[in-house]
């Protein structure tokens, strides 16, 4: 498994870059990942749904249904791909740490 | 406007979608589009379409392996660029279709795919076994049980004296699927190859919690075999191993249950379905022979056991019917009969409706 070096942290990722494990997520994670997916600035709005994401994933064990994000966020789908230019799949799950995304995607 | 990793964002088309098909109409088709009068098989892999207008359109229909590289499409290309004005097409079973205008380029245009030896064989038309719809197999896909590009192959040069001639009662389809996800054809196909395996996930118990979502592998499960387990302090699934009947389901939603088995995996032949409303209404494909092992490169069992099939269905049906007609009309136990098929308890359903599908009727043949 690759590692990769940032700001003192070490990460193991897999080959999309999604990190090995939810409980090794640290706020520096999402500093590094978010060039690789073309996010500038981090706001708060980024924040909001990044957290969204973690909250339901600790309580629930999934990552939620597109659905289910956009209405406890308030932002519509494509206001979220404006924040998250790869989506909510691999854009803000990666940066919150929830596993890759499964299935015929 | 050179693509910038730094801004990702800037000079982005998006949803634009393809092209419009009518952009790469010949000119021919754009003149009598919507105005075809009535059409006729001329021989094995030749149609001619003729509009109210009284224009001929001479279409050569040649079979394509589907995976094909970018120097087999270029001489496609040139095909076409030399007979067709540069016009080609592709159909819904991957055969590749040249047209032309005039009945005096039409015999260049095949003598041409003629000398390209095996490359472009004419065919797919009429009472034929067309191209065989396919998926991904060992060459791209994780969940497959066996082999797409390989087993096509083998069926095809096999039954090969079957795509270039109309002399089976009825067109018969044949489609593969690598594994019971089923992507293409099998479930409505006169002759299906389905992969199958015979044993259950492996756990990987150290890796569940960490690339998994486990509430999506528990449902996953079409007959409920998984439920939640820890394992010392980390979160994984159990599988009930008399509840699993080995479909993948599970390996598809979490990568760290797999279920490929050299000796388990196998194929299923399935066999009378359609898809078409003629006659009869659609079907979907029922199973025929539940496993038969995997023995690339040439699967030789699966290969004369479709033969088998295929073979008999053109001696006994009548014309224009269909599999799944032919034996509906004949009866399965006559189908297992004359095809010389073991009927095991496999065969028997027992997934929810099953009930639907045992015989609640005296009628039967000895």
């Amino acid at each position: 498994m690759p590692q990769v070096e940032y700001k003192g942290k070490v990460f193991d990722v897999d080959e999309d870059g999604f990190i090995d494990s939810f409980d090794k997520w640290c706020p520096e994670w999402v500093d590094y990942v978010k060039e690789s997916e073309g996010i500038q600035e981090l706001t708060e709005e980024h924040w909001k749904v990044i957290h969204v994401l973690q909250d339901y994933y600790k309580k629930h064990g999934i990552a939620p249904m597109v659905r289910i994000l956009t209405k406890v966020t308030g932002f519509k789908l494509k206001y979220i791909y404006e924040l998250f230019p790869s989506g909510p799949g691999k854009g803000a799950c990666k940066m919150a740490g929830l596993p890759k995304p499964t299935g015929c995607v | 406007m050179p693509f910038d990793p730094n801004d990702i964002m800037k000079d982005r088309i998006t949803d634009i979608g393809p092209p419009k098909y009518d952009n790469f109409f010949p000119p021919y088709i754009k003149e009598n589009y919507g105005k075809w009068k009535y059409h006729e098989i001329l021989e094995p892999g030749v149609l001619v379409h003729v509009a109210e207008t009284g224009a001929e359109v001479y279409t050569v229909r040649t079979g394509a392996p589907r995976l094909m590289s970018v120097d087999y499409i270029r001489e496609v290309c040139e095909i076409a660029d030399k007979h067709c004005g540069g016009y080609v097409r592709w159909t819904t079973r991957n055969n590749i279709e040249f047209m032309v205008d005039d009945k005096s380029k039409l015999q260049p245009l095949i003598d041409d795919l003629r000398s390209r030896g095996n490359w472009f064989p004419m065919g797919g038309t009429g009472a034929s076994v067309t191209n065989i719809v396919h998926t991904q197999g060992w060459v791209h896909c994780h969940t497959p049980a066996i082999d797409a590009s390989g087993i096509v192959k083998s069926v095809m040069d096999e039954l090969f004296d079957y795509f270039g001639s109309h002399k089976l009662p009825a067109q018969v389809r044949i489609s593969l699927a690598c594994c019971l996800n089923m992507c293409g054809a099998v479930h409505c196909s006169d002759i299906a190859i389905l992969g199958v395996h015979r044993k259950p996930p492996f756990v990987e118990h150290d890796r569940v919690q960490n690339v998994c979502e486990i509430p999506l592998v528990i449902a996953a499960c079409p007959t409920a075999a998984i439920k939640p387990k820890k394992v010392g302090d980390r979160k994984s699934v159990e599988i009930n191993q008399n509840r699993c009947m080995f479909c993948g389901n599970c390996y598809t939603m979490c990568p760290a249950l797999p279920i490929a088995d050299g000796d388990g995996d196998g194929i299923a032949l399935w066999v009378g379905g359609k898809v078409s409303n003629s006659r009869t209404a659609p079907k979907f494909s029922k199973l025929a022979v539940p496993y038969i092992p995997n023995e690339p490169p040439r699967w030789p069992t699966v290969v004369q056991t479709i033969k088998k099939i295929v073979e008999v269905y053109a001696s006994d049906a009548r014309r224009y019917e269909r599999i799944g007609e032919w034996i509906e009309r004949i009866g399965w136990e006559r189908f297992f009969e004359k095809t010389g098929l073991e009927f095991r308890h496999e065969h028997i359903d027992d997934y929810r409706l099953a009930m639907t599908t045992w015989r609640t009727t005296t009628q039967f043949k000895f």
